[in-house]
């Protein structure tokens, strides 16, 4: 930059005329996300009553921020796909358009604390007028690295038993007081399952199971935490992979398979849509699809009618099941203006202000105040899911979970889709996963 | 006889072969055929079931939807832009140095051509990555210089001009040069014009190659008001919009194919002609 | 130098520069930046650079991942370069010739090599879904369970390089037809005479003719498939169990995704001595066919 008396003049200029202007000049914030691009459905909504489902919510809630905050602050948000997420996030820092504002779960911060890439909101959150302790006590934890704040915590989210009653009566898998009769051991898994296909004639269970997703490790680390076993040691350096829980643990996921009952050819969309026509019991899908499942059943128009929601059973002893945490960062960019910050905090302030809201999707809440509402009681569903908060762990926070993550997947699908024996694939998963906790620093 | 017709022996077997590449050719179409109708067909009709060459029921909501909110004219721009510079620039810069190549004498030109002919090996993909750090501490990313100026000096491009330009019979320039015509002159207006078959086949070569970059721009142009076509719609293909809006999907991948074909189809007349003149050494 | 020479070198470094000047700065210089940049451990952001000297290129050596992807990588190569050198040849000896049908088959074949890659993949991928595809109703018909394509071992490569020949038959038949139309008359008019089989023209007289086009474009179909990325990452994410990860793409996931840039540099610069090492080989049985 010059240093001109020319601009230095220019720019007192220009700062006094902002000043005395009632509201300053536009603040244009961008911010980075995943949930989907629904413009066509919701680009102007700003009522919340009318937005539903994650992306239905979050442009709804980033619209009305817009309308409604005296900054004179727009947020332009950039949607990228969930699985090129990060990486599109990372190369931001090399290609000069570092977000605003960006989501994060809360398994991934650690990559970019470690390397100081984001912002510390200690006193951001002061200023903003964010009560700390109004957090669940486990989510500022996790949004915390060194005794300094990184992140806005948003919600806990897990993987639930989402359930098409109707099929389960038809199955005669219901209890007395009117929930859904879910396995308790692994082997019940199995012959309810196949009870199950017998009564229906339908799948037992719905899952997205291709070459790159990874909804069915997300059980199995479930499972192994049900046993008692940490998957990634808390200092990130060991996995326990191919152990003997894991081997019961993979060997059940692959028996639904072998016993036919699960459709190993399901994508993503394509579960959901099994699930929706009526063709399975169970999808195994996370709390963010609760309300969209609500929706379409209570429309009509679907072949599921009776929905209902279940934690995931402890079919191997304890209640454990795989969370993560969707968090908001500020990244660290030197060029960012000092009016730009304050906007950006403003933005944060919002969200929090309306994590009510975005609690609506069926991703729990973590501000006390909210969980103890009344409003958050009665959302539908909720207490027949209650006790996920309580069985829900997430992995350690390491660096390169996401690595981690895929690397599991990758050998696991495997299972099912090439025929590879459990124990070959645990032990392919090993090593692969050694091979990245090593790069660790 | 024609350099296209053919001998006629073998009427008989002309047909059969006419008749295999029929089929084949229909089911060549067939995908294509079948993503334009996905794409005229409504997004819950395509949740229920995607079976069916022919779009019934109608709708061009796909379509009236894209123009409406869709980016992808946004990454049409960009991609045409992209396209025509870096085929402009590679012209100029492959004839010129072809000339040089051709034409004219200077130390070092065998060393200078044999190292532009090594870079013929180099894989694009051995220099992604410090050309991304180098592009980074210039700062310019995300912008249609960084999509644009890596892929200007070709070596294949002076080796096409080189060769091409070498099989030119050398009377017209001789009689230039008798009128003192500069070097500059010569390849303006006499080299230039005579090597327009090889032009197009370069050109077009380029424009494709342009338009298809996919990895480069997918690291490099990462703000979404940056995306080319390509990038754009691999941003658009993950799980969750296939599930929502199959039509829609297809609708955008029909409208950013729509420019490149309607452009194809136009010259494509001069493509065969042009390659076939082009290639001739 | 004559004074007429020091002016042609003038001359000539003017024709020159522009293409020297980039040629030297945006492809020699990072050439050999990636080899620097090999030589340590480096990561995309955050600023940490330390000199390890060979280390990325001993844990390349030990890297099971690597040498998978570079087995995927020639498998596709083996696969995919002859496969597209004889289709294109064969549809250019189909389509060769004039009227308008033939003109309809050239673009027809040729338009789908104008179609970008996020289009090809996201056609094929559709087209080949078990679940939605193409081709469910004739599985259906056949009362067969549908074969996931991308999703099988065994099959996704293949899969992935039916897409790839659907999508690259375009240009190489350009070629194949240019040179056809090279091939002087006579010949041909010499073979009617002496009643030669179709069979024998085809192999005495077309395929000599246009052995030098046979050979540039058996040796660009190699240097072009043995970069593939698009193809891999968007249809199938080098899944199912790493069967379709591809060099190109182990470079993209270790630099941009796990964030080792220096680890990704060496990956790169064993890609391209191994596709040196291809080319050289393809170069040299030409040329030794050449003067046999």
């Amino acid at each position: 930059m010059h240093h001109s008396p020319t601009l230095g003049r220019l720019a007192l200029a220009a700062l006094l005329a902002s000043t005395a202007a009632t509201s300053a000049g536009a603040v244009e914030l961008s911010l980075l996300r995943f949930f989907g691009d629904c413009q066509a459905d919701y680009g102007t909504v700003t009522d919340m009553t009318k937005a539903n489902g994650e992306c239905g919510i979050i442009t709804a809630l980033t619209n009305k921020f817009n309308a409604e905050n005296t900054l004179g602050a727009t947020v332009t948000a950039q949607n990228v796909e969930w699985g090129a997420y990060y990486d599109q996030l990372t190369a931001t820092y090399s290609t000069g358009n570092i977000p605003d504002i960006a989501v994060m779960h809360s398994s991934v911060m650690p990559n970019f604390t470690s390397r100081d890439l984001l912002m510390p909101l200690d006193d951001a959150f002061a200023a903003g007028g964010i009560d700390k302790a109004d957090f669940a006590p486990a989510a500022l934890e996790n949004a915390t690295s060194d005794g300094k704040i990184y992140a806005l915590p948003f919600d806990l989210h897990a993987i639930l038993f989402h359930v098409n009653m109707d099929l389960m009566t038809e199955a005669g898998f219901v209890n007395a007081d009117g929930t859904p009769r879910l396995p308790a051991s692994p082997e019940e898994m199995i012959s309810m399952g196949k009870e199950f296909k017998e009564k229906t004639g339908k799948f037992y269970i719905a899952s997205e199971a291709q070459a790159a997703e990874g909804m069915l490790i997300r059980l199995w680390q479930s499972f192994m935490w049900q046993q008692g076993v940490d998957v990634l040691s808390a200092d990130g350096t060991a996995a326990s992979i191919d152990t003997p829980e894991g081997l019961k643990a993979a060997e059940l996921i692959k028996a639904l398979y072998d016993e036919g009952l699960a459709n190993p050819g399901l994508d993503y969309s394509g579960a959901e849509q099994a699930f929706l026509n009526g063709e399975a019991a169970i999808l195994i899908n996370g709390t963010w699809g609760v309300d969209n499942y609500n929706a379409q059943a209570a429309s009509g128009q679907a072949a599921l009618k009776n929905y209902s929601v279940a934690n995931v059973p402890a079919i191997f002893g304890q209640a454990k099941v795989w969370a993560d945490s969707h968090m908001w960062v500020i990244p660290a960019d030197p060029s960012r203006s000092a009016e730009e910050t304050e906007a950006a905090v403003a933005f944060l302030k919002f969200l929090n202000d309306n994590n009510f809201e975005w609690a609506r999707t069926g991703h729990l809440s973590v501000r006390t105040s909210v969980i103890n509402s009344p409003e958050f009681a009665a959302l539908p569903h909720r207490q027949e899911y209650a006790g996920t908060v309580e069985a829900a762990t997430a992995l350690p926070q390491v660096q390169n979970s996401r690595a981690v993550f895929e690397a599991m997947f990758t050998d696991f699908n495997a299972m099912w889709l090439t025929g590879t024996e459990p124990s070959e694939a645990l032990a392919s998963m090993q090593s692969s996963v050694d091979r990245i906790l090593r790069r660790n620093r | 006889m024609s350099a296209l017709q053919r001998p006629r022996k073998g009427r008989a077997l002309d047909l059969v072969i006419l008749g295999v590449t029929l089929v084949v050719a229909a089911l060549w179409l067939l995908p294509m055929i079948w993503v334009v109708s996905m794409s005229l067909k409504p997004n819950e009709e395509l949740m229920r079931s995607t079976s069916g060459l022919l779009p019934i029921p109608f709708t061009i909501e796909n379509y009236t939807n894209l123009m409406r909110v869709s980016a992808v004219p946004l990454w049409l721009f960009h991609s045409v832009v992209v396209a025509l510079s870096m085929t402009l620039m590679v012209l100029v810069v492959s004839s010129l140095a072809g000339y040089a190549f051709a034409r004219l004498h200077f130390p070092f030109k065998r060393t200078l051509f044999v190292l532009t002919i090594a870079g013929l090996m180099v894989p694009e993909h051995a220099v992604l990555i410090p050309l991304f750090t180098m592009f980074a501490d210039w700062g310019l990313h995300n912008s249609h210089t960084a999509l644009v100026m890596p892929r200007v000096a070709v070596p294949i491009g002076v080796f096409l001009m080189t060769q091409f330009m070498r099989a030119i019979p050398r009377e017209l320039e001789e009689a230039a040069e008798l009128d003192h015509a500069s070097h500059f002159t010569i390849f303006w207006r006499i080299m230039l014009p005579l090597s327009v078959p090889a032009l197009t086949t370069l050109g077009l070569f380029t424009f494709i190659f342009a338009w298809n970059d996919f990895l480069w721009p997918l690291v490099s142009a990462t703000r979404a008001d940056m995306f080319t076509v390509t990038v754009g719609l691999a941003s658009i293909q993950g799980n969750f919009a296939f599930s929502e809006g199959l039509g829609s999907v297809m609708a955008s991948a029909v409208f950013a194919s729509l420019p490149i074909v309607v452009l194809f189809l136009i010259f494509q007349r001069f493509i065969v002609a042009g390659v076939a003149m082009g290639a001739g050494k | 130098m004559t004074r007429r020479g020091r002016h042609q070198a003038t001359t000539a470094a003017l024709f020159l520069a522009p293409f020297m000047i980039i040629y030297a700065v945006l492809m020699v210089y990072p050439l050999f930046k990636g080899v620097w940049i090999s030589l340590h451990d480096w990561e995309l952001a955050g600023g940490y650079r330390e000199f390890i000297g060979f280390l990325n290129y001993e844990d390349l050596w030990y890297d099971d991942l690597f040498w998978r992807t570079v087995r995927n990588t020639l498998f596709f190569v083996v696969i995919t370069a002859p496969t597209l050198t004889l289709v294109s040849l064969l549809l250019a000896l189909a389509v060769y010739g004039e009227g308008r049908l033939r003109g309809v088959l050239r673009s027809i074949f040729f338009m789908s090599s104008v179609f970008s890659v996020t289009v090809v993949t996201l056609i094929w991928s559709m087209v080949l879904s078990p679940d939605r595809g193409l081709l469910v109703p004739l599985w259906n018909m056949a009362g067969m369970q549908p074969i996931n394509f991308l999703g099988n071992a065994t099959f996704a490569m293949p899969a992935i390089a039916l897409a790839t020949l659907w999508w690259g038959v375009g240009l190489p038949m350009a070629l194949f037809l240019a040179a056809l139309s090279q091939i002087p008359a006579e010949q041909y008019e010499a073979a009617e005479l002496d009643h030669a089989s179709r069979f024998t023209v085809l192999w005495r007289i077309t395929l000599p003719s246009i052995r030098p086009t046979i050979v540039l474009v058996a040796v660009l179909q190699i240097v072009a498939q043995f970069q593939i990325f698009g193809q891999a990452h968007l249809m199938t994410q080098g899944g199912p169990a790493n069967a379709t990860r591809t060099m190109v793409q182990y470079v993209y996931q270790t630099g941009f995704r796990d964030w080792q840039v220096g680890y990704a540099a060496a990956i790169a610069l064993a890609l391209f001595v191994l596709m040196l090492g291809f080319s050289m080989l393809q170069l040299w049985l030409g040329r030794a066919r050449d003067e046999a």
